[in-house]
């Protein structure tokens, strides 16, 4: 009697756990969301869940990957590091199957660190750092937006292929990001040097905090150069901007994307500012792919309008890496995806083909070069 | 040659400021033995005070005044408002703690410098602040072939006078002699019958107004101002007072206008120079304090004012 009781029990415990096991295979595959939904950048967060949420409809309605939906789960990391560790706990003992984490570099970190731990795919879409990916191994993180020495390639192919500026002047502040943009520019200007076609005829650095800049300025006018990048900050911009014309430097003024804001245009005066270049992760408006002009309709079908933000739209990569990389395996298991993720060549995203390098950096990252109007605002460069 | 000329010229303008800062600097050390850190914030504050003024005045200027009227205006304000100002950092936080001794004293400098730096936060805002561009003089004329604003001239001529008259009160008139007596021996020029408390309320107005007007310069000359831009200037101000010779006023002078040509010199002419500027900077200063170190025109400390 005992025998068939335990017999019984351990029949039902099968039966269940193959059900539960077969509900596993063929329900919704839970995709967590942790972005900063209150807090000083609740807007960047809604944004993202709204795109996220865009994306998995698109997704679902194509059929869902293999046959299952995505469901996404959203938790709130308000912006601030502490809040982040517990978004990412939350998410964590959620099971979800992968993360989009985060939005700032220094919150996501200690999410990622958790993720890692946990041996859950984090996918970070508004974090540049570049410590994030260099510092240590995480063998389970990625990210979907550029690192913020990346622009420094973009520029240096813009200037040489595009522009056909030959004689170059590079500025930067001495500070992490600003020398990392300056040091990668000139890595990727180096092919250039050696075929002949371009030259860094100016490299130097400024003191941050000061302002007069005068005497590199005067310097860098007498070494006739074609263009100036500044790699830099907008405070230290502003001032070389106002000093530099009127010492009567007439060449293109290149900020880096922590340049552009409206304090740069103050403090550079509009008469300045106009004209003036920007190395910038693209507007979702400014995307020529064949994903972002659905994404982009379906979109504003249901918010009205599009993301004003650069950000929010490679929350909606993140997914759509992650619904790639899931189709192509056949897996939901984290090894199994993240080794796929670092090589697979089919995920197309809103802002193009996403294809990450072995520390999980995105790979060709789209940048754009924007300009400051007469009215102060920004919009895409046409050469 | 003509590269050299401008960048000479670059560097007496930055030059310039710091002489006008270390000169309130210098005053106030050479009667009170006291280096007084909210220096560099009263500067701030002074900038502040004129930014706030052109604005609110902003049509009148433009209308009926002029800018140059708006300009003298903005800086007379900055002047009175700072020198009060002065006055009013030594009743609250330095008269208390004489004292005390000198350690205290300097301790509550840096508090009084901090408390200023936050206060002009909590009322102006974390943001840069801008001089509305029409407010400032533009126009300029030549000389060797290089544009120079009539502003920039006027700073480094202004801060010259503004020596001059400093100079000129202290060492010739009789007023001046007291506070010299009270730099020497405050105890021994009291009993003298010196009214020392005069003399430190004309220190402390004088010394802060000064820098309050520099920074109304200041904010003309480069247009956007932030609330922790005066701790820069003051520790080039102190830079430029030990390298002339602290308490001295000449001294002042000269360091402020040798440390702005030093500085603009080595970014212009050193290859990779920017990075090392301040390095440089530093360096010449220490050579300076041990083969003087009294500073350049420094005397014997006991006749320092």
């Amino acid at each position: 009697m005992g025998k068939s009781i335990s017999i019984l029990v351990t029949c039902c415990m099968l039966v269940v756990l193959m059900m539960s096991g077969a509900w596993a295979d063929e329900g919704p595959i839970v995709i967590g969301l942790q972005a900063p939904i209150t807090g000083d950048f609740a807007i960047e967060g809604q944004m993202a869940r709204q795109c996220v949420e865009t994306a998995a409809e698109l997704i679902n309605q194509d059929g869902g990957v293999n046959g299952r939906l995505i469901e996404i789960v959203v938790a709130d990391d308000a912006s601030n590091p502490r809040d982040s560790a517990l978004a990412a706990q939350r998410l964590i003992s959620d099971d979800v199957m992968a993360a989009i984490a985060s939005y700032g570099s220094s919150v996501t970190e200690p999410a990622a660190d958790l993720y890692d731990r946990f041996g859950t795919i984090s996918v970070a879409y508004g974090a540049t750092a570049v410590q994030l990916t260099m510092d240590k191994e995480r063998p389970y993180f990625f990210r979907t937006c550029g690192r913020d020495d990346s622009q420094g390639e973009f520029f240096a192919k813009f200037a040489v292929e595009t522009m056909g500026w030959e004689r170059i002047a590079i500025m930067h502040d001495n500070q992490t990001f600003g020398r990392g943009v300056a040091e990668e520019t000139r890595k990727y200007l180096e092919p250039y040097i050696e075929e002949g076609r371009a030259e860094i005829v100016f490299y130097d650095v400024i003191t941050p905090r000061e302002q007069d800049y005068s005497a590199a300025i005067t310097t860098l006018r007498e070494t006739a150069p074609d263009v100036w990048y500044y790699t830099a900050y907008y405070p230290e911009a502003g001032l070389l901007v106002r000093q530099g014309r009127e010492a009567g430097i007439t060449i293109p003024f290149v900020g880096s994307n922590a340049v552009p804001n409206d304090d740069f245009v103050r403090i550079a005066g509009i008469e300045y500012a106009a004209g003036t270049l920007m190395t910038q992760e693209p507007m979702p408006q400014d995307f020529d792919t064949p994903k972002s002009q659905v994404f982009l309709d379906a979109y504003r079908e249901k918010y009205g309008d599009i993301p004003s933000s650069p950000w929010p739209v490679y929350a909606a990569d993140a997914l759509f890496a992650l619904a790639q990389a899931i189709e192509n395996t056949g897996s939901t298991d984290a090894d199994i995806l993240a080794a796929e993720m670092r090589t697979m060549e089919n995920a197309e995203g809103v802002t193009g083909q996403i294809l990450f390098t072995e520390r999980g950096d995105r790979r060709d990252i789209p940048y754009a070069m924007y300009t400051y109007t007469e009215e102060g605002t920004l919009e895409l460069y046409t050469p | 040659m003509g590269i050299f000329f401008e960048q000479l010229v670059n560097g007496l303008t930055v030059g310039s400021f710091y002489a006008l800062v270390a000169l309130g600097y210098s005053m106030v050390y050479g009667v009170m033995k006291l280096i007084n850190f909210a220096h560099g914030d009263l500067f701030t504050l002074g900038s502040y005070l004129g930014y706030t003024l052109l604005v609110w005045g902003a049509s009148w200027i433009t209308t009926t005044a002029g800018v140059w009227a708006g300009m003298a205006i903005a800086m007379a304000f900055a002047f009175a408002g700072i020198g009060v100002a002065g006055i009013l950092v030594e009743k609250v936080a330095y008269r208390p703690v004489y004292p005390a001794g000198r350690l205290p004293l300097v301790v509550s400098a840096l508090g009084m410098a901090i408390f200023l730096q936050n206060g002009i936060m909590a009322v102006w805002g974390p943001r840069f602040q801008v001089y509305p561009s029409h407010l400032v003089p533009t126009a300029s004329f030549e000389l060797f072939g290089l544009p120079i604003t009539f502003l920039k001239a006027f700073i480094l001529v202004l801060s010259l006078v503004v020596m001059g008259v400093i100079y000129y009160l202290v060492e010739k008139t009789t007023f001046g002699a007291a506070v010299r007596a009270s730099a020497l021996d405050r105890e021994t020029a009291t009993l003298l019958g010196i009214d020392i408390r005069r003399v430190i309320f004309f220190v402390f107005a004088l010394g802060p107004a000064l820098g309050g007007m520099a920074g109304v310069m200041n904010g003309m000359y480069y247009r956007s101002i932030q609330f922790n831009m005066g701790w820069n200037y003051g520790l080039k101000a102190f830079t430029a007072t030990i390298l002339g010779g602290i308490g001295n006023i000449p001294g002042a002078m000269i360091g402020g206008l040798l440390l702005g040509i030093m500085e603009t010199m080595f970014a212009g002419y050193v290859p990779g120079g920017g990075a090392w500027k301040d390095g440089f900077t530093f360096l010449v200063l220490i050579l300076v304090l041990i083969l003087r170190p009294t500073g350049l025109v420094g005397e014997k400390v006991a006749e320092k004012v």
